[in-house]
């Protein structure tokens, strides 16, 4: 039997753990909130954009702009494809779908037809962006990369953020961790084993 | 009292808010020295610009389903100096050459990459080209580039060696006209 002493500090301590969890989620996900990006921080794995972005660079990320410009560095993802890319974006074709006077009434008369004292949002127009990216690094564009007969990107669809800032070399660990399994097993061990002499005070 | 993982709390804590503590510093005369040096005017003529024309059928070209796409090129003379761009957060500065151009409807554009070039030091700063031909073949969106006009500038982008990226455009300002081609025609 455990002593009710003991008991209840495992319990503490298991708390304060869940409580580091919570708050390191809490921090990332506020991130993403601010930023407009699902994942807003991001580790360089390829070396399509040297020599000014290496293998284990940490990137950050902002998605709120609502087009992007020639020239800004994008992080994107093709549909089906599971890796991010972060390459620059080379040419940009901004189409803009404007409805005729005709089809802006019979919008409107919908909206006073529906009764509602609040006018919907009349939509005048739509639009997309286009854009066709390269790695700096790399000699040719990345038609290749993107999916079968896609010429282009669309900045809503594809895009997952703008980079916007830069550290050096610091997410080499993750790239460590994830593609090598004996340091993974020795990190936990040595976790494991810090939190059980922590418990001997 | 002090066990060894407290011992190294509390040394990896210090040790992080002073590197954070001076990346803030070189961020800032980053910025206060780029400011100094007018890097927002950064002197640079381009001219001599001529442009061709051909039509692509092929997929790395622009083409879709094998029908015929214009594609461009330029040929042009540069003269920049991007020496005020460089000072020791500067890792890197990207400089490209864009053309921009209006779309189907007046909120439309478009705005393409010609040529680009890697410059790692102060010393390659100074651009001095003759007859410089593009590094791409360009394409529209549309299947040519219908006789527009277009604005030619030299812009860069500098990657630090930590903090924020930082882009701009050099004082040059040129204008083509794209020829009026008929798809099939040269």
């Amino acid at each position: 039997m455990m002593h009710p002493r003991q008991l209840r500090q495992q319990i503490h301590q298991g708390l304060n753990f869940g409580l580091v969890l919570a708050s390191a989620f809490m921090f990332w996900k506020f991130l993403s909130v601010l930023t407009s990006s699902e994942s807003p921080v991001v580790v360089v794995l390829s070396g399509s954009m040297e020599p000014a972005f290496q293998r284990g660079d940490v990137l950050f990320l902002y998605n709120r702009d609502n087009y992007v410009d020639v020239g800004d560095i994008v992080v994107y993802q093709v549909k089906d494809k599971s890796i991010p890319i972060v390459h620059r974006v080379m040419n940009e074709h901004h189409i803009e779908y404007t409805t005729s006077a005709q089809q802006q009434q019979q919008q409107q008369q919908q909206a006073k037809s529906s009764g509602s004292e609040y006018s919907p949002l009349v939509h005048t127009s739509g639009g997309k962006q286009l854009l066709l990216t390269k790695g700096d690094n790399n000699p040719v564009n990345d038609l290749g990369l993107y999916g079968r007969n896609q010429g282009y990107l669309n900045r809503d669809d594809d895009i997952l953020g703008v980079v916007k800032g830069y550290v050096p070399f610091v997410g080499y660990i993750t790239i460590l961790i994830t593609e090598n399994v004996y340091l993974k097993y020795a990190m936990i061990g040595f976790m494991a084993i810090s939190a059980l002499l922590s418990n001997e005070e | 009292m002090f066990s060894i993982t407290q011992r190294f709390q509390t040394l990896s804590n210090t040790a992080l808010t002073y590197a954070i503590y001076v990346a803030v510093a070189v961020v800032a005369t980053f910025y206060y020295q780029l400011y100094f040096d007018g890097a927002s005017s950064v002197p640079a003529t381009v001219d001599n610009i001529s442009i061709k024309s051909h039509f692509k059928s092929s997929r790395s070209f622009g083409s879709m389903n094998k029908k015929p796409k214009e594609n461009t090129k330029l040929t042009f003379d540069i003269d920049a100096d991007l020496s005020p761009l460089f000072n020791w957060n500067t890792k890197q500065v990207f400089v490209y050459l864009t053309a921009e151009y209006p779309g189907k409807n007046s909120q439309a554009s478009n705005k393409v990459t010609y040529w680009d070039k890697i410059v790692t030091s102060k010393e390659d700063a100074n651009l001095e080209l003759k007859n410089q031909r593009s590094k791409y073949n360009v394409w529209d969106v549309e299947k040519t580039f219908r006789g527009r006009e277009a604005v030619v500038r030299l812009e860069w982008n500098i990657q630090p060696h930590i903090g924020p990226l930082v882009w701009g455009s050099t004082v040059s300002n040129a204008t083509i006209v794209y020829p009026d081609s008929k798809v099939g025609g040269k």
